[in-house]
């Protein structure tokens, strides 16, 4: 199945603005599938959270094909 | 003041207008969003504000915090947003508190509110927040910024919603300034958490569980449901 990836705000700089849709196995989990374009969230100092056509998951969480997963850097001045 | 309002008509009724002068919201935190916060409210009309900080102003305020000028380094900034809050609408009532927001104090601090506003720099903060606000079933609604980007929510008790945007890890205790943190991310962000929070107190929709994301550079605004 399929899946597209974009990066949102810092990660952007990091790893680049354009979508990027890949080909992963059935069950693969959203770290799996970032793990495909080369990104640890684990790595990755200013990592946030990720969502699934617009929904928050968990990284955990299973994506569908045809999913469109956005990571969002994390915010927290004030 | 006869007239002051006038220009708040049509976006408000004279009944919702009338409304908000009976409200209170504490603002935890008069920096760069909480200074925008809090001038929005006052001239908007909110009727009893409570301001909140352990900080004073320094040089490096004078970037973005509304509320600081080059005269008033070295001063209380919750003591600043109220002295300089009177000058733009006597009629509002507004309480400065000089300490620091911590587990102990929190609920006290916030009690009798209708709304609370987080405009702190710091994750730890946010959680004690977020459960203070649990506690005493009071609305929160949520802001960071952070470089180009910012991100404006509203937390119902129960639901949470700074808890899952930040779940990994033990929480920064400090603000992060790696990113920079420019006036006009402060000024948007602290606008549309103004916003957000005269729906709140008007019982009109809000972002319930959500949190619109706003990137400068690409200006994109996009809704997350939580």
């Amino acid at each position: 199945m399929k899946v597209t990836i974009v990066m949102r705000g810092t990660l952007r700089k990091a790893f680049g603005a354009e979508e990027k849709t890949v080909e992963v196995p059935d069950g693969c989990t959203v770290d799996e599938a970032l793990q495909t374009i080369g990104i640890n969230y684990r790595e990755v100092k200013n990592f946030g959270f990720v969502s699934v056509n617009n929904m928050r998951v968990m990284i955990s969480d299973p994506v569908n094909d045809g999913d469109y997963i956005k990571a969002f850097s994390k915010v927290s001045g004030g | 003041m006869e007239g002051r309002y006038n220009r708040n008509l049509g976006v408000l009724t004279a009944d919702e207008q009338d409304a908000l002068m009976q409200k209170s919201v504490c603002i935890i935190g008069c920096g760069g969003l909480g200074g925008g916060v809090i001038e929005n409210l006052v001239r908007m009309g909110v009727g009893k504000l409570t301001v909140v900080d352990c900080d004073t102003f320094d040089v490096t305020n004078l970037n973005r915090q509304v509320l600081s000028n080059e005269g008033n380094i070295g001063n209380s900034k919750a003591d600043e947003a109220a002295a300089q809050m009177k000058m733009i609408n006597s009629e509002v009532d507004v309480t400065p508190i000089h300490t620091e927001l911590t587990e102990e104090n929190c609920r006290k601090i916030i009690a009798d509110h209708d709304l609370v506003i987080d405009a702190v720099d710091n994750i730890k903060a946010r959680l004690i927040l977020e459960a203070g606000c649990e506690e005493e079933q009071i609305p929160l609604v949520h802001g960071a910024i952070g470089g180009w980007t910012g991100q404006v929510g509203v937390v119902r008790p129960k639901d949470r919603l700074i808890h899952k945007i930040y779940p990994e890890g033990e929480p920064d205790a400090e603000p992060d300034t790696s990113l920079g943190n420019p006036s006009f991310t402060a000024s948007i962000i602290s606008a549309i958490e103004a916003a957000e929070s005269i729906k709140v107190l008007l019982d009109k929709d809000a972002l319930y569980n959500k949190l619109l994301m706003v990137d400068l550079i690409e200006h994109s605004y996009e809704i997350i449901e939580f």
